[in-house]
This record gives C-alpha cells, structure tokens and sequence, in this order.
C-alpha cells in the first residue's frame, strides 16, 4: 500500500498569502482538506471538519494526515539572520510528486532546459561529485558539484561555475544550497515543496533564502518561477508517469548519482507513493 | 497491428520531430537532416523523456531533457554531461519500420511497414484528430454536404465530392479518437484543396456532434 | 538606450508577445516585474493607478500608456520597424487581415489563456467553457493555416512574418501547458517552428529554444 508511509509525512498545504485570501480547499495523498486561520493559528480539517495538526514554518502551513507523524525536518538556514525568505506561489504539474523532487535535484539538464540561464552549451560536462545516503539523519546528500552557469542567480551579473550542495530532507522535499553571487563566502538556499494530491499530480511550493538586499521581491519570485516552469514542460512529458524504482527501468550515468541515491533511499524507506517499484 | 499512416510528409520537413501513436505504442516521427523519416519508442531510455520533444543535430535526434543523441540505428551516440564517453551500445531506444508512400508516412510497429494502396493518383490534403469512433466518421463522410452535393461513396474510405474524390485514411488513437490523414485527386487545386479542407472540417465537427448526442 | 518600459510578468503569454516583439526589432527596453503571481500585485492600487483596467502588461514610452497588446504590437512595430513590414498599413487588406487576426489573438487569451492559468496556478475559470473554446479556436487557427500550406505560403498574412503572427504565437505556442498538445495540428506546428527561427526569437518558459539550429556543437 504505496500511501501509508506517505502519511506520516509533512506536507505544504498553504503560505501566508493562501492564508491571507481565505479558506483553500486542497487535495493531499487523495484526500480533501480545507487550509484556513493565521500564520500564528494556522487550521487543517477535512471535508468532515476532523482536524489535522497544523504548524506554520519556512513560510508555509505544514500537516500530515498520518497517526504517526514523523518529526517535521529542521531547515536552520531559514532563521540565519540577514536572509530574505521568499515564498514563490504554488504551481500545479501533473507528475510524480517524487519525479518533481528528482528532477530538481539533477543538474545536467541545466543547458538544455534552463539554457543561457543556468546552463548552456558547450558547457554540459558533469564533474564527478559526491552522493550518498546519510543514515545518521536519514537523508540524501549530494555534494562537491560544480557546473557553468550563465546567470546562477537574480543578483549574478556575469556567467561562472557555482557551487552547488543538494539535501533531501523526506521524499517530498529538497533543498539545494548554491553559491550567492553578492556573497561568496555564503550559500543561498532554495527548496521545493511538494504537495502530493495524488501518485501523478502535485502542487509545488517552491520556496528561498537569499542573501540579496537589492533586487526586488517580484522580481525574486519571477527568477524562481521562470526557472521552475521551465521544468514543469519536461515533468509532464515522463513516461511513466510514476518514478520507476527498477534500476533496470531507466539507465543513469555518473551524472545521476543523487537520482540513484534518491530511488534507492526510498526503496530502502519504503517510500513508494509516486513510484512504480518491480511487482507493481 | 497493420501498419498504420500516421500523417503527411510535407507536413514534416527535414530536421522536424512529431509525436505520434499506433495501437497504443506511443511514437516519436522525425526527419534526420539528410531526409530520412524514423518512428521510435518515445522515451528516451535515460530519464523517460517524450523524445518527440527533441531536436533534431545533423541526422541524430536528441532529448530536449539531457541532451542525449540518438543515430539512425536508435543507438545512443553522444552524452553531453560525459562528453568523452563512447556511450554503451545497451542504451537504445526501439526502432520501428517506416515506409513513405502517396505522401503518407506508414509505420509498422510489427514487422516492415506495408502502406495500404491509394485507389487514385493523389496529393496530400490534411491531417486531423477526430474525437469519434470509425463508424461515426464514415457516416459523417456520407453525409456532410460539399458544395451543395450530397457526397458519393465509391469504396470504404473513398469519397466522391463534386469533381473531386478525397481517400480518408484512419489511425485509431484510442477508443473514441482517430488520426485522419486525407489525400485528394493529384490534380486539385490550391482553392478545391481550401475548400475541401473546409468539408474535413464540417465532417470532424459532425463526427464528434454525434457522439455527443450518442 | 532603452526606449520604453515595460511591466512585466514572467509567466504571462500576453507580456511575452511585447518581449519578443521587441527582441525581433532588437529594441532595447526597461522590465518592471509586476509580481502578478502570488501578490497580484497587478491589483494593487500603484498599479491601478497606472493601469485602471489591472491587466499586465503595461506599456509606458513617456506620456504614452498603452495596456493592450494590440496596441503595444502596433506602435512597437510602427515606431521600430524601419521595413514596414510587420505592420502593412499601407496596403488596406494586409492591414485588414493583420487587425482581424489581432482579434484572434485576444479570443486565444481568453481561451487557452484562461485554460493554461487555470491548469498551471488553478486560477478560478469556467473550466469547461474555456477548454471547449480553446479546442474551437486552435482547430480554426489549424484550418486557416492549411489554408496558407494550400497557396505556398508561411504566415498568417502576406509574404512575411507581421504582428498578427506575434500577436496569436504565444497562447498558441502555451497550449500544451494546459494539456492542448500539437499533435493533431500540423499545420500549428511548422508556423510555430517558423516562427521561433526568425533572427532575434526570445523564449519563455514552456517554449524552448531551437537547440537545433545551434550546430556548431557536437553534430552527429
């Protein structure tokens, strides 16, 4: 039963502007749940009026639908002081909620998804890096990455390699640390939150923590959602649908080290809502 | 599965990528630079991309995911994220056989692709997707009016209009959808083609206000 | 020199025709970016004041306003092109058909734009109308195109891309963000393919660039 682990997990459902607008009836893991109250009280009941825990945190409501739940994952970035914290708006893709978090996790696909911003040709070589699966926090981490990038942030003003770090905080969430261009002994972050409404579609909430003083929030938000929905055209273009947990399904090179990592990871978990694994 | 005609090849130049389907085998159609047609399994075996999102660089088509290049063989040829790697010959993607015939691209997904004959020497009309079943086209056919005269039957598929006859060829999508492709006489001209493109207009329309009302 | 400014939204078909007929005249300008998505900024009473209408984009040149497209389409190419050809007004039909497929362009926004806004930031529409009037205006963009495939020719009008093509590519181009894929339009397909090889094309998100016609990479 690929929902059960899914379950006791912590989910977005909401920020302070869903909030702001009023009640937002939503689907998590295929279940009807209304999102309302404040970012101090934030409130998560289903069409019933049963209640589910709710906490406001990282700019967004969180709840978990299982009896169970396991602790919400730590971001301490997001209390450093001098960050801008910039929530990005939801956007709806019909894909794997897990194919969301792998694609964000990749990076060779920057030249020709993301080109002349975070990559472009002839600049498509991946460096050998790092990933593995951290049993002490029971996380994916991949790091030591390196790659060309055009215009890493807003606030770049010319092409050069970042730095990137990629964390997989539970099997719906990342966060990616990478080179701040106005400060380069710091790292921003940037996270995608992903809202699993069902196995093939989802609501993301991307969300970041810069170090960037001057550029505007609208123009912040729209970096971030020209990037993202640049990647929603190829999400809705996977077949199948679901992420395929089979090493044999589909063939990864060196480059995909976080991906093999992250498949394998939930496999190990049991984390199986929006995958496809051999006897399914 | 009989080989099926899945378009026209003027409607896809030299460097150009379609998507198409065949009973259920979803496709990517594309032309190499140097004018070769190719059907393949769209899905690039990497990540699962819809490879008909892909460009075509000289005659390999590469996924517009990662940039990976497949040759006419459907073999892997070139990895841009390792660009000295010989990529291993395991990475390929299924190649199926095409034929081009009377304009029309054919495509077997068993076997060589063996194009239907086309009763008449014919041009290419225009391709369409029809929300009906096959029953519901033909009669749509039979019965959609071209410039005040009721349309002539001659065989299954073949239909006469006016001075004109127009073959219809169909691909089942699915249950209740079919890829039209349409040839008319070799000698129509620009304004018979308009109007007879404006007569697989009013018969899609009534083909699919049918099944509404089914 | 920039020559205008332009408020701007990044996920906008209707702000990305001003964008890219400007990078198609290779006019430099001035980006405000209206956060339109979360804030609704657009809404705010700033904006308001600017654009009583609260639509985006808007379009200032000094003492001009404009906050239609068409319009934006219109003075961009009259003022910038020097050919005069992406906007034939000296030839009554030419003109004619531009202003009539200008018309277009507005139906395609209220249809598969309303349908993409609604499928992507489930933005509240008439869900049903919307999709049912997109499928009718892509099919008719689909039949006058074969229509041009029938007399040997490329654009919407005349010889040559004009502002009608500019104008009806985006939310044409868009459709498959809101699950209109281009399969069954054959004839959508190569205008759009010809329309993002013209010198000068920009991309947004959900229309990438021809990678294809960079072939001075790894070919074959």
């Amino acid at each position: 039963m690929s929902r059960e682990y899914a379950l006791n997990d912590w989910y977005a459902v909401g920020d302070a502007q869903t909030l702001a607008r009023g009640p937002r009836r939503t689907v998590l893991l295929e279940q009807e749940v209304i999102v309302s109250g404040t970012t101090d009280h934030p409130k998560v009941v289903d069409a019933e009026g049963a209640a589910y825990p709710a906490t406001f945190k990282y700019g967004h409501v969180w709840t978990s639908l299982g009896d169970a739940p396991r602790p919400l994952f730590n971001i301490p970035e997001a209390d450093e002081p001098g960050r801008r914290l910039v929530p990005c708006g939801v956007v709806r893709v019909k894909c794997s909620p897990l194919r969301a978090v792998e694609n964000f996790l990749d990076i060779a696909h920057f030249p020709f998804v993301h080109t002349g911003i975070l990559g472009s040709e002839p600049h498509t070589e991946v460096a050998p890096y790092k990933a593995e699966i951290r049993d002490d926090v029971d996380e994916v981490w991949a790091t030591k990455i390196s790659f060309y990038q055009p215009q890493a942030a807003k606030s770049a003003e010319a092409g050069g390699d970042t730095q990137y770090l990629y964390r997989v905080a539970a099997p719906t969430t990342a966060v990616l640390y990478k080179t701040c261009p106005p400060k380069p002994e710091a790292m921003d972050v940037i996270a995608i939150f992903v809202q699993p409404r069902t196995e093939t579609e989802c609501d993301v909430w991307p969300w970041m923590a810069l170090y960037d003083e001057t550029s505007e929030y609208a123009g912040l938000v729209q970096f971030q959602q020209e990037i993202f929905l640049q990647d929603r055209s190829i999400l809705e273009n996977q077949r199948p649908v679901k992420l395929p947990l089979d090493p044999k399904m589909e063939i990864p090179t060196r480059a995909d080290l976080t991906s093999i990592a992250y498949r394998r990871w939930l496999k190990s978990k049991g984390a199986f809502y929006g995958a496809m694994t051999e006897d399914a | 599965m009989q080989t099926a005609p899945l378009g026209l090849l003027r409607d896809l130049d030299p460097k150009r990528v379609m998507r198409a389907q065949v009973g259920g085998q979803d496709l990517v159609v594309w032309r190499a630079s140097n004018g070769d047609v190719s059907a393949w399994d769209n899905r690039c075996p990497h990540r699962g991309m819809a490879l008909s999102h892909g460009f075509v660089r000289g005659n390999d088509l590469a996924c517009l995911y990662h940039g990976w290049h497949y040759g006419s063989t459907g073999a892997c040829s070139y990895i841009p994220a390792h660009p000295d790697l010989d990529p291993p010959e395991t990475i390929k993607t299924a190649v199926f056989s095409v034929a081009i015939a009377d304009g029309v691209i054919w495509v077997s997904t068993k076997g060589v692709a063996q194009p239907a004959p086309v009763p008449m020497a014919s041009q290419p009309l225009r391709c369409f997707h029809v929300q009906a079943r096959s029953d519901g086209l033909a009669h749509a056919c039979r019965t959609v009016a071209f410039e005040g005269g009721a349309p002539e039957q001659i065989e299954p598929g073949l239909y006469r209009l006016g001075a004109r006859r127009v073959f219809v060829l169909e691909n089942p999508l699915d249950e209740d959808r079919i890829q039209v492709t349409a040839l008319v006489d070799a000698d129509a001209t620009p304004n018979d083609c308009a109007a007879l493109s404006r007569w697989c207009d009013a018969v899609r329309r009534l083909a699919q206000t049918e099944k509404v009302a089914a | 020199m920039t020559q205008f400014t332009l408020y701007d939204y990044v996920l906008s078909g209707n702000c990305y025709k001003i964008r890219l007929m400007a990078g198609l005249l290779g006019v430099a300008y001035y980006t405000v970016p209206v956060d339109f998505y979360p804030g609704h900024e657009h809404r705010s009473e700033p904006m308001l004041a600017l654009n009583p209408s609260g639509t985006l984009p808007v379009l200032v040149a000094d003492d001009l306003v404009l906050s239609e497209t068409q319009s934006m389409l219109g003075w961009l190419a009259t003022t910038f092109d020097r050919s005069g050809t992406w906007y034939p007004v000296s030839d009554a039909n030419l003109h004619a058909q531009v202003l009539q497929w200008l018309g277009f362009s507005a139906r395609l926004t209220a249809s598969v734009g309303a349908a993409r806004l609604n499928a992507m930031l489930d933005w509240p529409v008439d869900v049903r109308a919307v999709r049912a009037a997109s499928r009718k205006d892509l099919d008719e963009l689909e039949l006058l195109l074969t229509d041009r495939v029938f007399s040997g020719r490329t654009w919407l009008v005349g010889e040559g891309p004009t502002i009608a093509d500019i104008a009806c590519f985006p939310y044409a181009a868009l459709s498959p963000d809101a699950g209109f894929e281009h399969d069954g339009y054959p004839a959508i397909r190569n205008w759009l393919y010809a329309v993002r090889s013209l010198p000068g094309f920009v991309t947004m998100p959900g229309i990438h660039p021809l990678h294809e016609l960079r072939e001075d990479t790894h070919d074959g």
